[in-house]
């Protein structure tokens, strides 16, 4: 990841000084390099990935601790609630932190309680958008996956539906 | 000890190149290296100026290696703050010994001891667990 943010950082700045760099680097990226024309070819079809927005290297001066720069977070869209819930908060994207599975967590010796001292353990955001939370994790320096986000299936019901005659196949009487 | 609470302070302002930014951030090393003699005197502190001067040393160290010019600014800022702080006498001994005199590495331990404790790496641990 870091290396990924260096890369485009070198990108970014050669962009603006040296254009010659730049189309070195780019023709680096690419594996193999035939031809002057196919190679400019082949830039024109692999649109370089820059951010958009210029990305402010926030964790030397957040005062956060540097350990949180081992960590991973995960991105993801929270599944829905499924007792008698609405499903507006999984339309938010959300940022926690793995769980540490070696000493930052223990039992409690005498009443079996499960303790941590993960301070982050307990701490998720959230966002309107997967860019933003994404911005927000390269922002702050953590390495991130984003985690699919479920896919909704909501099957068709209907009352009529018990009494449709499908051939070679036994019929189940739904009381619901 | 009566201060004047402008003293030592500076207007905030952005850096416009790298040169500017070097410039101030050796300036701000400077004033913290010339000062480490009246910080013990200030504090009665029973450190060596060598010792003051060996941890700012480290904490400029740290963040050697930062490009941006909007983050150095503000590390800048922070660090312009807490020495006016620290020399305006705005700290009790405890801020400096305990926050910006602190050692900030772990102490070393061995592949053994690590392995037989069977926990977390120390780079991912939680600063504070108590448990190193």
């Amino acid at each position: 990841m870091s290396l990924l943010r260096a890369c485009k950082q070198a990108y970014g700045l050669s962009r603006q000084t040296t254009p010659a760099l730049s189309s070195s680097l780019r023709r680096f990226a690419s594996s193999e390099t035939p031809s002057p024309a196919a190679v400019e070819k082949v830039d024109s079809d692999i649109v370089p990935t820059h951010p958009d927005k210029d990305v402010l290297a926030a964790d030397a001066i957040s005062g956060a601790p540097e350990q949180l720069r081992h960590r991973v977070v995960r991105i993801y869209q929270p599944t829905r609630n499924t007792m008698q819930s609405g499903g507006a908060k999984t339309e938010r994207w959300r940022v926690d932190f793995d769980i540490l599975q070696g000493g930052g967590r223990w039992e409690n010796p005498l009443m079996g309680w499960a303790s941590s001292a993960d301070y982050m353990q307990g701490t998720r955001m959230s966002f309107r958008s997967k860019e933003d939370a994404v911005h927000f994790a390269e922002k702050q320096g953590w390495d991130y996956y984003i985690q699919p986000a479920t896919v909704k299936r909501i099957p068709p019901k209907n009352y009529a539906e018990n009494y449709v005659y499908k051939p070679h196949k036994l019929r189940i009487a739904r009381t619901k | 000890m009566a201060t004047i609470p402008a003293r030592l302070a500076q207007a905030t302002r952005p850096s416009t190149n790298a040169v500017e930014a070097r410039q101030r951030v050796i300036q701000l090393y400077r004033d913290w290296y010339r000062s480490a003699p009246e910080i013990i005197e200030i504090y009665t502190l029973s450190v060596s100026p060598a010792h003051i001067r060996h941890t700012i040393r480290q904490k400029f160290e740290a963040n050697r290696y930062v490009t941006d010019l909007r983050a150095i600014d503000v590390l800048l800022l922070k660090s312009r703050q807490d020495f006016q702080e620290t020399m305006n006498c705005w700290k009790q001994p405890d801020h400096v010994v305990g926050i910006l005199l602190k050692p900030t590495e772990r102490p070393q331990k061995t592949f053994m001891q690590k392995f037989l404790e069977g926990r977390d790496e120390d780079a991912v641990l939680p600063a504070a667990t108590g448990v190193v």
